[in-house]
């Protein structure tokens, strides 16, 4: 049964689309991320325009998002607080990001930035990942004792000034870390398509050391305000959300979310990330590895006026 | 004996046709269309006909980019933009349209890909070559070509241009059909139909036809609404969302 996407301007198979929402949504509900950077890829594959793809993925991934940082907040694994100060960067994020993709458009080279920033920063984050899950898991199978955690925080983050309490994260730190992640995640979202959860949850952890408990909840909650704003944006600014397209793979988003959530359980921690990490490193290296190939076809259509 | 009566005046032929469709209407259920034209040859010396069909769709200027390699990656160069590139564009004929006119009508006509009138005005100056005054010269330097040849290419991939050598059938005598695949890709709007009569390579005869491509019901509504309201059609679309995700998330609440 094929859709006409009023956007778009293509034809699709919707069952098809419902399908691939509810693999992506299985995938992020698993895993607790977004999905973006998994989907985009596969929208423009299946013939969307990518600025569409971009576009309407931020409310596809506003939808989840919602639909799981709610059970989150009842398990009080949300840090509103900071979540608050990380959605003030990617609110100035997002209003870069918007405008610096449709200024790349002109000039066109989207497709290189956008090429680029999946292979560089999917490959880096898939990469550290995949290194770090398949050392526990070989760390388990031979019964040796995790390394022990150092919980030093870098330095830098406690000389800067303006700091805040985070009762939640148990954090007393400026909010300038916290601020800039937000805008770069913001800046990503816009012109990757992504709500940026694979950038957010390793810094959360890794650089503003976070809770583990409360690093994916808030996370969700941060991406929820920016790619609420990017879509909007997107709309305002380039007419390129199809609502169409968005709730088709929503439908099935929500549905494999749940699943996926209720699947994870059934899995190590460490297991699971080495997975995700597999599939990062594969989308990455799909998506960038294109540049360093000769094209059979040396021209382009570049879609849009500008 | 009777003089034999004098040869009848058998005047110019003349041509007539119609469209068995003149609205398209691309609703959610939209795949392409296949546009069927019939039309007759009126020529009482029965001189043998040829007829070229084109179908027009409404002009899109285009931006097209060519990747270069630097640093060892393909990248794209600065988009040039072709002005008067039609965004849909065929031409059916009964027999190769270089058998049916010659090349210079075929230019003047824009019949067939290879003669469609257009052109990069922003990468064109004039300037005195060979002490001639107002030479146009374009900064695509001798590629000039390879871009147009380009834009026909990508767009003859995407289904939107094609020449069909065999598109027109005479099914009688004098009466012919054509068949224009339309795909759901085309664009929206006003296309023209011209029908053209060649006998011994002159153009005889033609006739012009309106074909109407609109949007209707709810991808009308939504398209005019993401166009001339942006910003609430955003806010909507946001809200759309958000609701579906807490209301899925209740739905599914365990607890």
């Amino acid at each position: 049964m094929d859709i006409y996407l009023p956007i778009a301007e293509v034809s699709v198979n919707a069952p098809l689309l419902i399908a691939l929402g509810a693999l992506v949504g299985f995938i992020s509900g698993m895993f607790g991320i977004g999905g973006g950077f998994l989907m985009t890829p596969v929208l423009v594959f299946l013939g969307i325009p990518p600025a569409v793809a971009v576009a309407s993925m931020s409310n596809h991934v506003a939808a989840s998002s919602m639909s799981s940082v709610l059970s989150y907040g009842r398990k009080r694994a949300v840090d509103f607080r900071m979540g608050g100060v990380l959605a003030a960067g990617g609110a100035v994020g997002s209003v870069v990001g918007v405008e610096l993709f449709r200024w790349l458009r002109l000039l066109g080279q989207a497709d290189l930035v956008v090429a680029l920033s999946y292979l560089i920063f999917l490959g880096i984050i898939g990469g550290l990942m995949f290194w770090e899950s398949v050392g526990a898991i070989l760390r388990r199978r031979r019964n040796l004792p995790a390394p022990p955690r150092r919980d030093r925080r870098p330095p830098w983050l406690y000389g800067l000034p303006l700091k805040m309490r985070f009762p939640r994260s148990r954090l007393y730190i400026s909010v300038i870390p916290p601020i800039a992640l937000g805008a770069f995640v913001g800046v990503l979202s816009a012109i990757m398509g992504v709500g940026g959860g694979f950038v957010l949850v390793p810094a959360m952890v890794y650089i503003l050391r976070m809770p583990a408990s409360v690093v994916v909840g808030t996370s969700l909650f941060q991406i929820i305000i920016t790619t609420a704003l990017t879509g909007v944006l997107q709309a305002g600014r380039n007419q390129t959300v199809d609502i169409l397209l968005a709730t088709l793979l929503l439908v099935g988003g929500v549905l494999g979310a749940q699943l996926g959530a209720r699947a994870s359980s059934r899995f190590r921690a460490e297991e699971l990330r080495a997975l995700l990490a597999l599939i990062v490193l594969l989308v990455g290296l799909r998506m960038g590895l294109g540049l360093f190939f000769t094209p059979h076809e040396p021209f382009v259509l570049m879609s849009g006026n500008g | 004996m009777a003089p034999s009566p004098p040869p009848p005046n058998l005047g110019h032929a003349g041509i007539s046709a119609a469209l068995t469709e003149t609205n398209v209407r691309v609703n959610s259920d939209f795949r392409g269309d296949q546009i069927v034209l019939y039309g007759a040859v009126f020529d009482l010396a029965a001189r043998p006909s040829d007829v070229i069909v084109i179908v027009r769709g409404p002009d899109q200027p285009v931006r097209i980019a060519k990747k270069s390699k630097i640093a060892g990656l393909w990248i794209n160069s600065r988009p040039v933009v072709f002005q008067g590139a039609p965004g849909f564009y065929i031409a059916a004929s009964t027999k190769p349209l270089d058998d049916i006119a010659r090349f210079g009508e075929l230019r003047r006509l824009q019949a067939g890909v290879d003669h469609l009138a257009m052109n990069a005005p922003a990468e064109q100056k004039t300037e005195t070559r060979y002490g001639v005054r107002d030479v146009v010269v374009s900064s695509l330097g001798a590629d000039y070509l390879d871009w147009q040849r380009a834009v026909v290419r990508l767009r003859e991939a995407d289904h939107l241009y094609d020449v069909n050598e065999h598109g027109v059938r005479f099914v009688d005598k004098g009466l012919f059909r054509a068949e224009i695949p339309l795909p759901a890709e085309a664009p929206i709007g006003q296309y023209k139909v011209r029908i053209l009569l060649f006998q011994d390579h002159q153009l005889v005869a033609e006739k012009d036809r309106e074909l109407t491509v609109e949007k209707v019901g709810v991808e009308r509504g939504l398209y005019l609404w993401a166009h001339r309201r942006p910003w609430s059609y955003g806010l909507a679309a946001m809200a759309f969302a958000l609701c579906a995700g807490w209301a899925a998330s209740s739905a599914f609440r365990r607890d």
